[in-house]
């Protein structure tokens, strides 16, 4: 992978309600813990073709396939607030390794 | 009240939406809880967002129009009732003088029926309160009185905690969702419709055996998926019927490539200017779903969030890209059908999302519901556009001179607002009156009877086979 920020692939349904929240929250999260990251929003049926872009991660509010060739995150935690913590741990880990 | 609330909308009016809803989300945002600073920034966000709203609706409107006028002229066709997407429609509903109120009512119906023990769902999904404010602003509309609209709006707000309650248990198995329930007013409709197709199609030899596959279909239909492409080709086909004598083939090349263009620029942009008012309301819905959950710690609660998330599912996703064409085909062929279908295309896998656990993910079947669904929301939408088309000019939206009228699917199509504006067109504050009696009574007629009413909505009837249906 290259050096620059790292690059994660956010989806939702429709790419405009649900992933906003996640696209921001994980962007405040990342700068706190100092790993500087990109966002882009798209939904579900645009993963697969989208993710042969170049993504570090998937991070979804929503199933998309599982063959994607980069980790999956499917969390909630965004947007119930329960497990928000556990979800940034996780997202954090998978960029770094 | 109704003075008071005339003199403040007088005050609204002159400033307009632009204007006032920023102040107003600042102040909600900071009374609950939220930094002043983060607050301030998330009133010029929404301020900003519907600014870009508004020009990509003017433009959208416009080209439509014109084409439109064309086309009539041309086939005889009178398709003069625009679709402007649930984007348009949130913006509308929001900046309408129940919008401007919407939130802070339905956290408060939220937080009484969570204390009363009507309802278990606590609704974090602050954005889709535009529902709400959609009812509500039809309801004004049609009684002429902020305050009805706004207790519509209240009304409508424990409806949608109503059917989140009660489609939960089917949301959290087939999707598997634990503590998730979806108080979304596009999506929960839709399971009635869906009980009664399944009961009848249960009952044809035949049909009642047919299952369609989901991969084959998304192969088939999925450049319809692309929203881009789809507005460009829809501009395209609108440009030739409007257009293709509208003089030397250069000037047809030109008008009809326009139309195109014009069409594919509202699908990309219309999304991009809701996602900055997503991120403007994002500080008031953190600080909302942090001040409900503080209030509600001890109780057994489902959290209520957006039906997007039910979205990515391949049922849903299937049986949407089979319903574009069908729906597109029901606007041409529908006697009396007025509306030109266009920006909400997008939005059917949230109509037909709670049809999946009752129908088991069964394709042919949500399509058929979703048919019906459609069909009868285009009578729905004809016949509610001149009251939305009220709600956008309450909301200041520019109408541009000689428009056509607006809808939009969600949820100009649904049954939720046709009943709460019919009602009220009827017997003004009595149809209210009507309305939440009949809450009332699908309440009481649930709480007797929970396990049967969750299993008709799709819910597991034992443990055994909740496995089974996944």
């Amino acid at each position: 992978m290259t050096n620059g920020p790292k690059r994660i692939l956010v989806a939702c349904g429709t790419a405009i309600a649900t992933s906003t929240v996640v696209a921001q929250a994980i962007i405040e999260a990342m700068k706190e813990k100092g790993i500087e990251v990109t966002t882009r929003q798209c939904k579900a049926t645009e993963v697969s073709t989208l993710v042969k872009e170049g993504f570090d991660l998937v991070v979804t509010t929503t199933p998309v396939p599982d063959d994607l060739g980069v980790p999956v995150i499917q969390t909630l935690a965004f947007l119930t607030g329960m497990g928000k913590e556990e979800a940034i741990e996780e997202i954090a880990q998978a960029l770094q390794t | 009240m109704d003075a008071l609330l005339t003199a403040i909308k007088a005050v609204i009016d002159n400033l307009g939406a632009t204007v006032v809803l920023p102040i107003i989300i600042f102040l909600v945002a900071w009374a609950l809880g939220a930094k002043p600073g983060r607050a301030f920034r998330a009133g010029v966000m929404i301020g900003i967002a519907f600014i870009g709203i508004n020009l990509v609706i003017g433009l959208m409107w416009t080209s439509l129009t014109d084409v439109g006028q064309a086309m009539v002229d041309n086939t005889g066709v009178q398709r003069d009732i625009i679709d402007v997407g649930w984007p348009s429609a949130a913006a509308i509903a929001f900046g309408t003088s129940v919008g401007l109120w919407v939130i802070p009512i339905a956290l408060g119906v939220n937080i009484l029926m969570l204390l009363g023990r009507m309802t278990k769902t606590l609704n974090v999904d602050i954005w889709n309160f535009w529902h709400f404010a959609f009812i509500g602003s039809l309801v004004a509309v049609v009684t002429d009185s902020v305050t009805y609209g706004l207790i519509a709006a209240a009304i409508a707000a424990a409806l949608a905690l109503f059917l989140a309650d009660w489609t939960a248990p089917a949301v959290q198995s087939f999707y598997n969702l634990p503590g998730i329930s979806i108080p979304h007013l596009t999506t929960a409709p839709g399971v009635p419709f869906a009980i009664v197709t399944n009961w009848i199609i249960d009952r044809i030899p035949g049909l009642r055996d047919i299952k369609a596959d989901t991969e084959t279909i998304q192969k088939r239909f999925g450049t319809f998926g692309d929203p881009v492409i789809l507005g460009l080709v829809i501009g395209l086909i609108l440009g030739i019927l409007g257009y293709y004598n509208a003089g030397d083939l250069q000037t047809i090349l030109v008008s009809v490539l326009q139309v195109g263009m014009n069409l594919a620029a509202v699908m990309l942009l219309l999304p991009r200017m809701v996602q900055i008012l997503m991120e403007g309301l994002i500080p008031v819905s953190e600080a909302a779903r942090d001040f409900m959950q503080k209030r509600a710690a001890d109780r057994e609660i489902f959290i209520g969030l957006d039906s997007a998330i039910l979205i990515g599912h391949p049922a849903a996703i299937s049986t949407a890209l089979v319903l574009v064409p069908v729906a597109i085909l029901l606007s041409i062929i529908l006697p009396g059908n007025r509306v030109l279908l266009f920006a909400d295309l997008a939005v059917i896998p949230f109509v037909v999302a709670l049809f999946a656990p009752l129908m088991r993910g069964n394709i042919f079947r949500m399509v058929i519901a979703g048919t019906l669904t459609l069909l009868v929301g285009f009578y729905i939408a004809t016949g509610m556009a001149p009251l939305v088309t009220g709600a956008a000019a309450d909301a200041g939206f520019t109408i541009p001179e000689g428009a056509a009228q607006i809808t939009s699917i969600a949820d100009g199509f649904l049954w939720p607002p046709f009943l709460f504006a019919t009602l009220t067109q009827l017997a003004g504050v009595i149809g209210l009156v009507v309305v939440l009696a009949l809450l009332a009574v699908a309440m009481y007629f649930y709480s007797r009877n929970r396990k049967g009413w969750e299993v008709a909505a799709g819910a597991p009837a034992g443990d055994v086979e909740a496995a089974a249906a996944d």
